[in-house]
């Protein structure tokens, strides 16, 4: 972890108006996210995308289990009306 | 799923020449944004396009979308019959460019990239400015979505370095 110049903090916490970091927060862009990685160094950013990637991944992966899951009881559950 | 440390740990043992660009380059620079492939741009000599053979072979490199049933030559003849690849490997997804759009040839990729320490390697990466040229210059929607954070970005590094 590296650390971030306090002034630089300030500026993303509370961009002045008309700055490049104003119109990325009025754009929607979670400026206290890009803090908390600018606080790491460049190789703890690609391992921590790397741990993103991975959480991401294996959510896809239970998402399409309960999908799967959710169809046959739904399938089931028509048929019994039907 | 790109293993990101894995695929720059065989590019630079096989002393491939080669600048990362895209969203491993975005997320080194500090963005949250979160991506799945290794984009980089490459020198294509025969010598490194040699070197990326080496590197990249032993992964069965196939292009993405290929018929898996149709057999795929990974080779120098192969890599020297276009500039751009998008490849699926057992690392995960990489794409090798030849040029990017906004910049030009790994030349001036080259040109535009910075030395970071990535992991126990010294890896050039598309610098803040290169990556919103290139960005704009593609103009996809999902292109577009990054820029107003790397011109944030860009912005308090200018005024980091003006401290």
């Amino acid at each position: 972890m590296t650390k971030l110049n306090p002034k630089v903090e300030e500026w993303l916490l509370n961009p002045p108006p008309g700055s490049k970091a104003a119109a990325a927060k009025e754009f929607g862009i979670d400026l206290t996210l890009l803090i908390g990685t600018l606080r790491m160094t460049p190789t703890e950013r690609l391992k921590s995308l790397q741990v993103s990637m991975e959480s991401l991944e294996e959510f896809a992966r239970q998402a399409q289990i309960w999908r799967e899951k959710n169809h046959d009881k739904s399938r089931i559950r028509n048929r019994n009306l039907s | 799923m790109i293993k990101v440390e894995s695929a720059i740990a065989t590019l630079v043992k096989n002393n491939v020449e080669f600048v990362i660009v895209g969203g491993i380059a975005i997320t080194a620079h500090g963005s949250a944004y979160i991506t799945k492939d290794l984009d980089f741009c490459y020198l294509r000599s025969k010598e490194n396009l040699k070197n990326i053979v080496s590197a990249l072979a032993s992964f069965k490199p196939r292009p993405r979308g290929f018929p898996e049933n149709l057999p795929y030559i990974f080779d120098e003849t192969t890599l020297q019959n276009a500039t751009n690849f998008t490849f699926e490997t057992e690392l995960g997804d990489i794409d090798l460019l030849g040029e990017v759009a906004g910049i030009g040839n790994f030349v001036e990729v080259e040109a535009s990239s910075i030395l970071m320490d990535l992991f126990d390697y010294k890896v050039k990466v598309l610098s803040i400015e290169g990556l919103i040229l290139a960005k704009r210059a593609a103009g996809r929607p999902k292109d577009l979505l990054v820029l107003p954070e790397l011109e944030a970005m860009q912005e308090s590094l200018k005024n980091q370095d003006a401290e």
